[in-house]
């Protein structure tokens, strides 16, 4: 399995999920799906590291896809005067791929993934709306919520087709990719409201935002490093594309 | 009154529906206080509550245990529920059931990470039933709501637009989870094939004759009735059925140039209103419900006899002629 392989795979893995979703009104206005190709990456690794991948399996991983496409479109909605044209068919477009999910997992008859990734977003939704309450949360709270949103939906579907011990992984380098992107529009100053929050936090610590991310950061790549090091049930290739994944995404996200 | 004679309507159905709002409040229970409070702020603003009837109705055809049905009913409400959360954001939309919405209450984002948990959650409850059929119908209604808004929002301060525009955008709009409200509630009770359908088209009839009221009394009901600005629909630039019927209207046309211009004034809405209250819209347009109550009502008689199709005829009824 070399970088190619793993491209080609996202690349189909990501036509997928735009055929399946594809309406002209809807692309013609908000253009196509958001997607997170890091997502995409490591909804795909228990299919790279050989494990059982049958439709079923790709399917279920699409509809992941879509799923975090409905929620990503959502994100993109102003919190005020959303009355723009394309605002508005970007909460349709929203709402659509959240129908397109359920009507192929339906169709398929795969009830038991509906359940699942509705728990994961009832969860993932929990965890958005944390940034306008008023309860003060620890670093490591928000720290979770980040973890949820990004990776959530991913060990849902883990979770349900026994690829279990993937979920750390994959939490643990979504968790870095996230800091190190959070990390970057800090300097831009264009963090996230979550990146905000948690700056804020650190803030009120009395510590400064740049050495508590980025000793987290170590931190999490130590633990990340160990734990692929001594996960006997991955590939040596898997390995590999793991720890480059990780670094060329924090390359391209600083550079 | 029309909220008294509604709920006398419902009475031999109380005990089920207060089951209903029981497990409405835990179906939107939350860890977030946001979306608890957001999501009672909704629940409590009541509603009429037609989509869970109808399923209760639909499967009094059959094996009824109302333990069963309201992991069936309660989803389709809060399916309801969260598409009026995100429609208030899509139409910028302050007021609803007199109350202020989610997205004027907090803010938009607030709106769409509520509608999106209730939305989530109505799916998880369904999924307590296995049968893939009840999945798939209602997985392609929510598709095929979710066309219809594009249509209508592609269909917005457009006079070059037919009955049959409207009609289509009615259909998905309103009438097809009114339908699937009362096919799966016949499915999920095991009724037969031939009932069902019969069902599911008694939905679609009524759902369009409701429609057509509710647009009808966008116009007719005071804005104190309608807890919002009457002709809010036009405002917005939603073309209705008494609306359409007088697009051609020389004298409807000047106020029509300043609704699309965004320039009417609050003397001259009160007057536009006036105009249309006493044009021959109105009673077009309540034809035109009527004709779709009498074809929803020939469903009924084609129903095997049941001591509930005079219930579904009282509801029928209620609904092509309330005045809320």
């Amino acid at each position: 399995m070399n970088a190619t392989y793993i491209q080609n795979s996202i690349a189909q893995l990501k036509t997928e999920i735009f055929m399946d979703v594809r309406h002209r009104t809807l692309q013609k206005y908000t253009g196509v799906p958001v997607l997170d190709e890091n997502q995409l990456f490591y909804l795909l690794i228990p299919f790279l590291n050989g494990e059982e991948w049958q439709q079923e399996q790709q399917e279920a991983a699409i509809t992941v896809g879509i799923v975090y496409a409905a929620l990503a479109a959502h994100d993109h909605i102003k919190e005020v005067d959303a009355t723009s044209k394309e605002q508005q068919l970007t909460v349709l477009a929203g709402d659509f791929y959240s129908g397109r999910y359920y009507e192929i997992l339906a169709m398929s008859g795969n009830v038991a993934l509906i359940k699942s990734l509705s728990k994961g977003i009832v969860s993932r939704c929990e965890h958005q709306i944390k940034v306008y309450e008023d309860e003060q949360r620890s670093i490591e709270q928000w720290y979770a919520s980040m973890r949820n949103i990004d990776a959530g939906l991913i060990a849902q579907f883990f979770g349900l087709y026994s690829f279990s011990e993937y979920i750390p992984l994959i939490e643990k380098s979504l968790l870095i990719l996230r800091l190190e992107r959070e990390w970057a529009a800090h300097q831009r100053g264009q963090m996230s409201l979550i990146g905000k929050a948690l700056e804020e936090r650190i803030r009120q610590n009395g510590a400064t935002f740049h050495s508590v991310i980025q000793e987290k950061i170590v931190h999490l790549k130590t633990e990340l490093s160990q734990m692929v090091d001594h996960a006997s049930f991955l590939q040596s290739d898997v390995k590999q594309a793991l720890h480059a994944h990780v670094e060329a995404s924090i390359a391209s996200t600083n550079g | 009154m029309e909220k008294m004679k509604l709920k006398l309507l419902y009475s031999d159905l109380k005990s089920d529906i207060d089951i209903i709002e029981r497990e409405l409040e835990k179906a939107v229970d939350s860890s977030s206080y946001l979306i608890n409070d957001a999501s009672l702020h909704l629940l409590q603003a009541g509603g009429k509550r037609i989509r869970p009837i109808f399923v209760l109705l639909g499967a009094k055809f059959g094996d009824y245990d109302i333990e069963k049905m309201k992991d069936v009913a309660v989803p389709l409400e809060l399916i309801h529920m969260a598409s009026l959360v995100h429609d208030d954001v899509i139409d910028d939309s302050n007021m609803r059931r007199g109350r202020p919405t989610v997205k004027s209450q907090w803010n938009n984002r607030v709106a769409m990470y509520t509608g999106d948990f209730i939305f989530a959650r109505a799916l998880e409850y369904i999924t307590k039933l296995e049968d893939p059929l009840v999945h798939q119908i209602l997985a392609r209604t929510m598709v095929e709501i979710c066309n219809g808004e594009v249509i209508q929002i592609e269909d917005k301060f457009r006079l070059d637009q037919g009955l049959k525009d409207y009609f289509r955008r009615i259909k998905r709009k309103t009438a097809l989870l009114i339908s699937s409200s009362c096919e799966l509630g016949a499915v999920a009770a095991g009724v037969d094939p031939k009932t069902v359908r019969h069902l599911k088209r008694f939905g679609y009839f009524v759902g369009m004759s409701f429609q057509i009221i509710d647009d009808v009394l966008d116009i007719m009901a005071t804005d104190k009735e309608l807890g919002k600005p009457a002709g809010s629909d036009l405002l917005q630039g939603n073309i209705t059925l008494p609306i359409l019927l007088l697009k051609d209207d020389p004298e409807m046309q000047p106020y029509l140039v300043k609704v699309f211009a965004g320039t009417l004034t609050e003397p001259e809405r009160q007057n536009m209103l006036q105009y249309v209250r006493k044009s021959h819209a109105i009673e077009q347009a309540n034809r035109m419900s009527d004709k779709y109550l009498k074809k929803a009502l020939q469903e009924i008689d084609a129903l095997p006899k049941h001591p509930v199709k005079k219930k579904l005829r009282d509801v029928a009824l209620f609904m092509g002629k309330r005045k809320f």
